[in-house]
C-alpha cells in the first residue's frame, strides 16, 4: 500500500462518535494527516479478528473493530439441523467455556418442553460450568499476560487449566466440547472418584491463585500498564451494554446467577465481586475473585454429588422409554446413550428465551419452534460479541501500547463473537 | 405459582404504562413479548428506557415469510434497576418484507449499534438513523444476498445432502461392493 | 646428508606458518574484533545466554525450556540448530522496500555493534593495545562514542522497511534513544572524572586492590546498567519490537538470515556494553597482573578471559529479568528514563566528581 492512501471507512462513524468519548478521553484533533494502522487478523496480538485504528503520533484517535473472520453462521445452520444436533454446533463458538454456552439453549428447548431436569443433573451441569468458568478465566489470564510481554503468566495460566480439563474429561469423556447437558439432563454420571479429584483439584487452584497475585497483579510493571487505563465508567458500561466481568468491574452488580437462577444456583451460597475503577486492573481482579467464588460453589456442589450419588440424572419423560440396555448401559458405567428419541424429538410450538452467566458474561438465546423437528428461529448473543463495541468507544484516546492491555482486559474471544 | 402471578402483574403494570402503544402484551417462556405499531416504535422504545430497560440484549429479527412481514424485536432489560432485571421484555414491531425499514433505536439504546448492523446483514433491513450502518460479520458481497432470510437456503454437504438419484446410487454400490 | 636438509626445511616452514598464524591470531585489531571478544566469543556467549534465558524462565514457567535436540546437554544444541535454520531460510524482500538501506542497515548495525570491543584494552600489556598509545588515552571516548551509532541503522530499517509497524517501532526507537544515550554516556563518564583520565588502562589500573569503581560508586554503574538495559530492549523495556503491539517493529519485514541477524544484533549490543561495564566499573583484567615480559597467554589470553568472564555475569544478570517482569508502555519507559535514570546518571556524576577530588 501507498504510504498517503487511506482506505475508504465510512467516516461518518467519527463524527457522530466524537461526542461520545468517554470523560477525560476527548481528543484534541490536529490538522495533520492521520495514520492508519491495520491490527490483524494476521497479527501476534489481535486474535481472529481486526482493529483499523487511525493513529495521531501514538495515540489512537479512531478504532473500528471489523468482526467476522471466523463467523460460522450457527443461526442460520440451526434452522436446517435437527434440535440435538444443534448443541454440538453452537458450542463450538467457545470450547473451553462449552457447557455455559450450549446450556441455555438446552435450557430454552426445555421450557418449549415444558420440563426440568432431575436434581443430580442440575448439580452436575452447575459443576461442569464452574468447571468451564474458571479453566476460560485462566485461559484469558493466559492470554492477558502475552499481551503484556509476561510469558510466565501465559505459561502458568495455560498450565493451571490443564488441571481443570483434565476434570471436564474426566466427567464428561471429552477434554473440551463436551456437549455435556442434553435436553432432561447430562450425558454421563459422575465417575467414582470424581468427587475427591475435585476437591483435590480446588485445594491447589486455591495455593497457585495466590501465586497469581504475587507475580502478575501485583508486579509493579504490570500494575502501571493496567491501572488507570481502558476506564469504563458505571453509566457508559449501561450504555454499551457491556456484560459479565467486566460490567462487574464498572460497578454494576448483575450476575444471571443470581438474578434469575437458573439450575441449582438458588440453592448455593456464593457472592458476586464487584469492584468500582472499571479499569483494566479492576476487570483482572474481578475474574479472580470469580475463580474463588466459583471454587466455593465446587465446594458446595461436590458435597451434594456426594449426597445425591446414584439418582438419576435423566428426565423421567425420556427414561421411561429407554430400552431396558440403556439401564444396564447407565447402571453398569454411569453413562447415558444418546437416545433415540431425540433424533425425531418434535418441539411444540412457542418462542423462548433464556440466559445464563457465561465466563465471559452474559449468553442469551431466542429459539422458536413452530412445532416441527428442526427450530423455526434460533438467535444467539454471545458475551464477546456485546463485548466487541466497547473496542469502538472505550480505545480512542490511549496510546497503541495500551491497545493489547485493553483487548486483553475485555477477555475478547473472537470465535464467540462471530458465532 | 407465585413466579407466574409476578409475570402477570409486571405485564399488567407494563400495559399501563405504556398505555395505548402497546398493540398486545403476551407471556411467553422467559420474556414478556410487547408488540406495537411500526410508527410507534420509538417512541413506545423511548416509553421503556424511561422505565428504567437500559440495555438490549438481543436484538431479534424473525423473517415470518408466510405473513410477509419481518419481527423486528429488541430484548430489553435492566442492569441496574434489580426488580427490572428479573424480566425480559421483548419489543417487537412488524415491518413488511418488500419494504424493511425501521427507526434506528441506538439514540435510545446505544447498545443496540452492533446489532443493527448485524440485523442490516443478514435481512437487508435498513435501520433509519443507524450512525454508521455497513455490514458488521460478513463481507459486503456475501450481505447482498441477505442469507438470513428464509428464501436463502443453505446447501449443505456430507450427511445433511440430499440422498442422489436411484440409478446412482445402485451404481455406487456396485462400485463400492 | 640431504634428507635431514629437507626436514629442517620443513621444520623452518611450519615453524614459520604456525608462528605466522599466531601471531596473525594474537594481532590486537584481528584478536579483539574477531576473537575474544570480538565476533567468536560474542558468539558463544550469545548463545550460551539464550539458552540460559530459556532454560531460567523455563524453570519459572513449569516447562522444559530446549530439550529435545540434545537431552544430554540440556538442549543447549538448540540454538545452534536454530542458528542454521536461520541461514537457511529464504530471505523475503518486499517489493515496496528501500532496497539499499533495507539490505545495509542491519549489517551495519551488527558492525557498530560490535565496532567497540576494537578499540578498547583487554590487557595492561602495551602491544596487546589495539590503538597507538597516542591514540589510548581517548579509548572512553571513542568506545562511548562507537557504542551510540548503532540505534540510527535500527531507525533506518523502519524507515526502509516502508510497514505502518516498522515506522512505528522505528519512532519508538527514535524516542528511546534520546532517552536512554544520554544516561548511558554520562553514567560512562562518571569513570573519568573519577581517575581524570579517558583511557581505559588508566581506569582498570585505577582499580587494583578492590578498588573497584562499581563499589565506590554505585549510582552511576546503576544508571549504565538500565540504561543498556533499555537501549537493548531487554525485558522490561522491550518496546520498540513488542509483539504484540507491532509484530516486530523494525524487523517486521525481516525474514530468514537477515532477522537473524537483527536478532542477534541487540543480544550483541547488550554483549559489548557488558564488556565496557566489566571494564569500567568491575575492575576489569584485575586482580590478574601479567608479569614482565609477558607472551602472547600471560599478557592477552587470560586477562581477555577475566574481562570476558566478568561481561558473562553482567549479561546473564540482565537476562534473567525476563520471565519476572511484563513490558512497559512507551511513555512510561521515556518517564522511568528521563525521571530516574537521567537523575541517577548526574548524581552517579556528581558522587564521581567528588571522588575524583577526594581520591
Amino acid at each position: 500500500m501507498q504510504a498517503g492512501e487511506v482506505p475508504k471507512i465510512n467516516m461518518s462513524s467519527w463524527e457522530v462518535g466524537e461526542s461520545r468519548y468517554l470523560p477525560g478521553m476527548e481528543i484534541k484533533r490536529l490538522g495533520k494527516e492521520r495514520f492508519v494502522v491495520y491490527i490483524g487478523p494476521q497479527h501476534p496480538g489481535s486474535g481472529h479478528m481486526r482493529i483499523i485504528i487511525k493513529v495521531d503520533g501514538d495515540v489512537i484517535v479512531e478504532a473500528d473493530p471489523d468482526l467476522g473472520y471466523v463467523h460460522r453462521t450457527m443461526e442460520k445452520l440451526s434452522e436446517g439441523r435437527a434440535f440435538i444436533k444443534i448443541i454440538p454446533l453452537v458450542e463450538r463458538m467457545a470450547i473451553l467455556d462449552a457447557c455455559n454456552v450450549t446450556l441455555p439453549y438446552v435450557e430454552a428447548v426445555e421450557k418449549l418442553l415444558g420440563l426440568e431436569p432431575p436434581e443430580r443433573a442440575k448439580y452436575l451441569r452447575v459443576a461442569l460450568c464452574e468447571i468451564n468458568r474458571i479453566a476460560s478465566h485462566l485461559y484469558g489470564f493466559g492470554i492477558f499476560g502475552v499481551f503484556l510481554g509476561h510469558s510466565t503468566m501465559y505459561m502458568w495460566g495455560f498450565g493451571d487449566r490443564e488441571v481443570l480439563v483434565e476434570l471436564a474429561e474426566k466427567l464428561t469423556g471429552a477434554r473440551l466440547t463436551h456437549t455435556y447437558p442434553i435436553f432432561g439432563g447430562v450425558r454421563r454420571d459422575a465417575p467414582q472418584n470424581f468427587t475427591d479429584n475435585l476437591r483435590k483439584a480446588i485445594r491447589y487452584l486455591r495455593k497457585r491463585l495466590d501465586e497469581y497475585r504475587k507475580i502478575f497483579l501485583d508486579n509493579p510493571v504490570i500494575r502501571r500498564r493496567l491501572e488507570g487505563v481502558g476506564i469504563v465508567p458505571k453509566k457508559v458500561a449501561v450504555d454499551l451494554g457491556l456484560v459479565g466481568p467486566n460490567l462487574r468491574a464498572s460497578g454494576v452488580e448483575y450476575d444471571v446467577r443470581a438474578i434469575e437462577p437458573y439450575e441449582a444456583y438458588d440453592e448455593l451460597d456464593f457472592e458476586i465481586p464487584v469492584f468500582e475503577e472499571g479499569d483494566s486492573l479492576a476487570r483482572a481482579w474481578v475474574r479472580v475473585e470469580e475463580i474463588k467464588q466459583s471454587l466455593r460453589i465446587l465446594e458446595q456442589i461436590a458435597d451434594k454429588l456426594d449426597k445425591t450419588k446414584g439418582q438419576q440424572i435423566m428426565h423421567d419423560r425420556f427414561w421411561a422409554k429407554a430400552p431396558p440396555l440403556y439401564k444396564k448401559v447407565f447402571e453398569a458405567e454411569g453413562r447415558v446413550k444418546l437416545m433415540p428419541l431425540f433424533a425425531i424429538l418434535r418441539v411444540p410450538k412457542g418462542r423462548s428465551f433464556a440466559r445464563t452467566e457465561a465466563a465471559r458474561g452474559e449468553i442469551t438465546y431466542y429459539v422458536e419452534s413452530d412445532g416441527k423437528d428442526k427450530p423455526y428461529r434460533v438467535r444467539i448473543v454471545s458475551p464477546s460479541f456485546r463485548n466487541a463495541i466497547m473496542f469502538k468507544y472505550v480505545i480512542p484516546g490511549h496510546r497503541i501500547a495500551d491497545l493489547p492491555a485493553i483487548y486483553g482486559s475485555f477477555d475478547y474471544f473472537p470465535p464467540e463473537a462471530d458465532r | 405459582m407465585s413466579s407466574t402471578d409476578k409475570l402477570k402483574d409486571f405485564s399488567e403494570k407494563l400495559k399501563e404504562n405504556l398505555g395505548d402503544l402497546a398493540k398486545k402484551v403476551e407471556i411467553h417462556k422467559g420474556f414478556i413479548l410487547v408488540e406495537v405499531e411500526l410508527d410507534k416504535f420509538k417512541e413506545a422504545a423511548k416509553k421503556l428506557k424511561d422505565m428504567g430497560f437500559d440495555h438490549v440484549k438481543s436484538l431479534t429479527v424473525v423473517d415470518r415469510i408466510k405473513d410477509g412481514v419481518f419481527e423486528v424485536g429488541y430484548h430489553v432489560s435492566s442492569y441496574l434497576n434489580k426488580e427490572l432485571a428479573k424480566y425480559v421484555v421483548e419489543l417487537v414491531t412488524n415491518v413488511p418484507r418488500d419494504k424493511p425499514q425501521v427507526p434506528s433505536l441506538v439514540d435510545v439504546w446505544p447498545s443496540a449499534e452492533f446489532q443493527e448492523r448485524e440485523a442490516y446483514e443478514g435481512f437487508g433491513i435498513t435501520f433509519e438513523g443507524h450512525p454508521d450502518l455497513r455490514p458488521l460479520l460478513l463481507a459486503p458481497p456475501v450481505a447482498e444476498l441477505k442469507p438470513m432470510r428464509k428464501e436463502f437456503v443453505v446447501k449443505e454437504e456430507g450427511i445433511y445432502r440430499e440422498l442422489p438419484k436411484k440409478e446412482e446410487t445402485q451404481a455406487s454400490s456396485k462400485r463400492s461392493g | 646428508m640431504a634428507y635431514l636438509s629437507v626436514w629442517t626445511l620443513t621444520e623452518r616452514v611450519i615453524s614459520i606458518v604456525f608462528w605466522g598464524i599466531v601471531k596473525l591470531i594474537f594481532w590486537p585489531p584481528i584478536y579483539q574484533f574477531v576473537i575474544i571478544p570480538g565476533l567468536a566469543a560474542a558468539m558463544v556467549v550469545v548463545i550460551s545466554i539464550i539458552w540460559f534465558e530459556r532454560k531460567a524462565a523455563a524453570r519459572v514457567q513449569m516447562r522444559y525450556g530446549p530439550w529435545e535436540v540434545s537431552p544430554r546437554l540440556a538442549g543447549y544444541l538448540q540454538l545452534f540448530a536454530d542458528l542454521i535454520r536461520y541461514s537457511f531460510q529464504e530471505i523475503i524482500i518486499p517489493r515496496t522496500v528501500d532496497l539499499m538501506p533495507f539490505l545495509t542497515s542491519p549489517l551495519f548495525a551488527l558492525l557498530l555493534s560490535i565496532l567497540p570491543l576494537a578499540v578498547i584494552p583487554v590487557s595492561p600489556v602495551k602491544w596487546t593495545w589495539p590503538l597507538t598509545p597516542s591514540a589510548m588515552r581517548y579509548s572512553v571516548l571513542i568506545a562511548a562514542a562507537l557504542t551510540t551509532l548503532s540505534p540510527i541503522f535500527i531507525v533506518a530499517m523502519g524507515w526502509a522497511s516502508n510497514n505502518r509497524f516498522a515506522t512505528i517501532g522505528s519512532m519508538r526507537e527514535t524516542f528511546l534513544i534520546t532517552a536512554y544515550e544520554l544516561s548511558a554516556v554520562i553514567g560512562l563518564f562518571s569513570v573519568v572524572a573519577t581517575v581524570h583520565s579517558f583511557d581505559f588502562t588508566k581506569v582498570v589500573a585505577f582499580q587494583g586492590g578492590g578498588k573497584w569503581l562499581g563499589l565506590i560508586n554505585p549510582l552511576a554503574l546503576l544508571a549504565t546498567f538500565i540504561a543498556t538495559l533499555i537501549s537493548t530492549s531487554a525485558f522490561p523495556f522491550e518496546i520498540s519490537d513488542a509483539e504484540n503491539e507491532i509484530v516486530a517493529g523494525p524487523f517486521t519485514e525481516y525474514s530468514g538470515l537477515m532477522y537473524g541477524i537483527n536478532m542477534g544484533s541487540a543480544y550483541i549490543k547488550r554483549w559489548a556494553m557488558s564488556i565496557l561495564i566489566a571494564l569500567a566499573f568491575l575492575g576489569g583484567w584485575r586482580p590478574y597482573i601479567p608479569p614482565p615480559n609477558a607472551g602472547y597467554v600471560t599478557g592477552y589470553l587470560i586477562p581477555s578471559l577475566i574481562v570476558t568472564a566478568k561481561a558473562v555475569i553482567v549479561m546473564a544478570l540482565m537476562s534473567f529479568l525476563r520471565a519476572v517482569y511484563g513490558r512497559y508502555r512507551i511513555d512510561q519507559a521515556l518517564h522511568v528514563s528521563w525521571k530516574y535514570v537521567f537523575a541517577l546518571a548526574i548524581a552517579g556524576f556528581g558522587l564521581a566528581i567528588l571522588e575524583g577530588y577526594i581520591l
